[in-house]
């Protein structure tokens, strides 16, 4: 792939991958509980949205949050709290569940039964680069109409395959400058 | 020989130059064709601020002055036989008859007009309509300003046989202005003629679609169509920003001022809502009319809109040509007995970010017109390149909508056309009910500039001497005294309404105006 960047930010572009940003538009808009889970309150929230069907917890256990019965039993009741640790997976397994059980729903919406999403592209930082190295990169946007395999591998906690998807996927719709668009201050649209 | 050929095409050239009429006539000549300067612009291969400057007193020279006066010359030709056309025929003989004793005199000999010549036939002025002896360049006009207004009093009028005269220019008029040529000019001045968008005709359309859904039901119609004026809103803003010049962004990058701190917190920009009631009325009782703005926050669309990512800047001056939201110290107020704060009642001291109508508005107050207050001192800015015309066919086409709905008195209508410009404000920031724009920088601005809105009207009534009571909200406006010589009343959005009438102070002394 020619347009592929090979050292970014070597000038001093500031930017982050196409990629992630979807991953963080992504996460916004599936949303969820606002609450730290260092208050008690985002904790319990959590646990409980663990704790809702057998499913949901043997997904949480899959995505890593491996205790026993007894423990989460203690938790829920407040009889002892999680440590540090204990509080860091929590907080994973609760977005990995939540990224599972809305991945399907934020599909549909995205796709809009084939009529797809707009997608703008705010171009990356060129504040930092030198004057005679900086380029003109316009702000686009495009409407991408297949979103399974994006949400898809963003449910899974698969970076590379998201950036394989937009990367390789999306991204060259844009035409032969696509390669400028491989790092971007952020990716905004709507489900 | 050939070189011989191109000295003697070069000496062609050099020989008298084409005779234009004056700059001002130029203008008139093109306005009552109704074409604009890009249309003639376009036809002469020059640019259209060209055309301006030719209708402002510079003038052309070669090949594309020949063009220009050829096109002058087939204007005054065209337009003086269609007013010959449209005399009734009846003028005619009259001006044969006696056209000399009828019409101004011929100019004296010794006035140096070069190419005056004079008419046989009265043909029209081209300044005034009125018949004129005299051709200038080509025009026939009055060469004294003042036979301009007074020459059609002079002139026979036509026999009254021909009442319906389809020009107003055959029959004669008392005290002209100078440039009246309006009366037959459907164009407007300065503006060539657009085809109507048809926008409004879309929301009406889908009120009735929505009224034959529900069989007349008007209530159920109602809430079918409140609940879809979000959407309808978006598609509208769509359809107005067709062939555009700027991009509508949707979900540029927010700084985290812009933020809300928590799901039901507030971000950290102030928009200076006003909410001041005067401390003390003048003494004696006094009739309050408490007035509504019609429209605020429709009117509030136009306004300098930020149009990309938000780009921060230190201790700069105000960029006029760029919006955003910047952090001030503002002013001290020493006029809070009688005028509300601009910056609304703030009861912290110190800096605050403020929003682009409310800096303007702060801007404009220190200016050496108003000098109420001292110019703010800015500290920092999140800023982009600005635009007014980003929402203002979208206005247009509600506030067209809103107007034929008052004129039908349509009240369905309305209430579609206010949820769709309310509910497009209030969620156009991050709000979950319209996803597909998130600029709280844009909701920050469109409701501050309502609230600069309204304060300026507190001005205007302080300015014409009328007490302001109290000014609240978006759109509530308390005045002692007869308003009605300051705002016109109505329902448009360029009218106010009586909200309520209630006398307050009391007949011994000064006391507060709280009383309702």
């Amino acid at each position: 792939m020619p347009e592929k960047n090979i050292d970014f930010g070597k000038f001093g572009a500031q930017g982050i991958r196409g990629s992630d940003a979807v991953a963080r538009r992504l996460d916004q808009l599936a949303g969820g509980i606002a609450t730290p889970v260092t208050a008690k309150r985002g904790l319990m929230a959590r646990l409980h949205y663990l704790t809702t069907s057998d499913r949901t917890w043997q997904a949480a256990k899959d995505a890593g949050l491996t205790v026993s019965d007894r423990t989460l039993k203690a938790w829920t009741q407040g009889t002892r709290r999680p440590s540090k640790a204990n509080l860091e997976r929590i907080d994973a397994a609760y977005k990995a569940v939540r990224r599972r059980n809305v991945a399907r729903h934020l599909t549909a919406r995205l796709n809009r039964q084939g009529r797809g999403t707009r997608v703008e592209i705010h171009p990356l930082n060129q504040s930092g680069v030198a004057r005679p190295l900086q380029r003109v990169v316009e702000h686009r946007s495009m409407n991408v109409r297949r979103w399974d395999t994006i949400v898809g591998s963003w449910a899974a906690g698969d970076h590379q395959g998201l950036d394989d998807a937009w990367t390789a996927g999306v991204l060259p719709d844009l035409g032969s400058q696509w390669g400028q668009y491989e790092y971007v201050t952020n990716i905004g649209f709507a489900a | 020989m050939s070189d011989y050929d191109a000295i003697d095409s070069l000496l062609a050239s050099v020989g008298p130059q084409t005779e234009l009429p004056a700059p001002e006539l130029r203008r008139g000549l093109r306005e009552r064709a109704g074409l604009s300067k890009a249309q003639v612009a376009r036809a002469l291969g020059v640019s259209p601020s060209t055309v301006s400057g030719w209708e402002s007193g510079r003038d052309p020279a070669g090949e594309v002055r020949t063009k220009y006066a050829y096109l002058l010359e087939g204007l005054s030709t065209k337009l003086t036989t269609d007013t010959d056309t449209a005399t009734p025929a009846a003028e005619q003989p009259v001006a044969d008859s006696a056209p000399h004793a009828a019409i101004s005199p011929p100019p004296e000999p010794e006035q140096d007009f070069d190419d005056v010549e004079t008419l046989a036939v009265a043909q029209p002025c081209v300044l005034c309509g009125a018949p004129a002896g005299q051709r200038v360049a080509g025009f026939a006009q009055h060469l004294d300003p003042s036979d301009c207004q007074a020459a059609p009093t002079e002139t026979p009028k036509p026999p009254p046989a021909a009442p319906p005269a389809p020009q107003t220019q055959a029959s004669p008029r008392t005290a002209r202005p100078p440039r009246p040529a309006a009366a037959n000019n459907t164009a407007p001045r300065g503006r060539a003629f657009q085809e109507p968008s048809g926008l409004a005709d879309s929301i009406h359309e889908a009120v009735q679609t929505a009224l034959v859904e529900h069989q007349g039901d008007v209530e159920a119609a109602s809430a079918a169509l409140l609940k879809r004026a979000i959407p309808d809103a978006m598609r509208l803003l769509d359809q107005t920003r067709k062939g555009a010049r700027y991009d509508v962004i949707a979900h540029p990058w927010i700084p985290d001022i812009l933020k809300k701190q928590t799901s039901k917190g507030a971000d950290q920009i102030w928009e200076a809502r006003p909410k001041w009631t005067r401390t003390a009325l003048p003494p004696g009782r006094h009739e309050v009319t408490a007035l509504d703005i019609n429209g605020a926050y429709l009117s509030a669309l136009k306004t300098h809109l930020p149009l990309g990512q938000l780009e921060h800047s230190t201790g700069f001056a105000h960029d006029r040509r760029r919006a955003g939201v910047h952090l001030i110290t503002p002013p001290a107020w020493e006029h809070d007995a009688v005028l509300p704060n601009p910056i609304g009642q703030r009861d912290e001291p110190g800096p605050l970010w403020v929003t682009e109508p409310t800096l303007r508005l702060l801007l404009r107050l220190s200016s050496p017109k108003h000098g109420l207050c001292e110019p703010p001192e800015i500290h920092e800015s999140y800023t982009s390149g600005s635009t007014e015309n980003l929402l203002e066919k979208f206005r247009i086409a509600l506030k067209d909508a809103r107007d034929t709905a008052l004129a039908d008195g349509d009240e369905l209508t309305l209430e579609y056309v206010k949820a769709m410009y309310s509910k497009f404000v209030s969620t156009m920031g991050e709000s979950n009910y319209n996803r597909e724009l998130y600029r709280p920088d844009w909701m920050h601005i469109i409701r501050s500039q309502a609230f600069a809105n309204l304060w300026m009207k507190a001005l205007k009534a302080h300015d014409a001497g009328l007490p302001v009571v109290r000014a609240m909200g978006t759109d509530e406006l308390h005045v002692i005294g007869d308003w009605r010589r300051v705002f016109p009343e109505g329902r448009s959005v360029t009218e106010v309404k009586v909200k309520d009438t209630y006398t307050a102070g009391t007949d011994t002394e000064a006391s507060t105006g709280q009383e309702q």
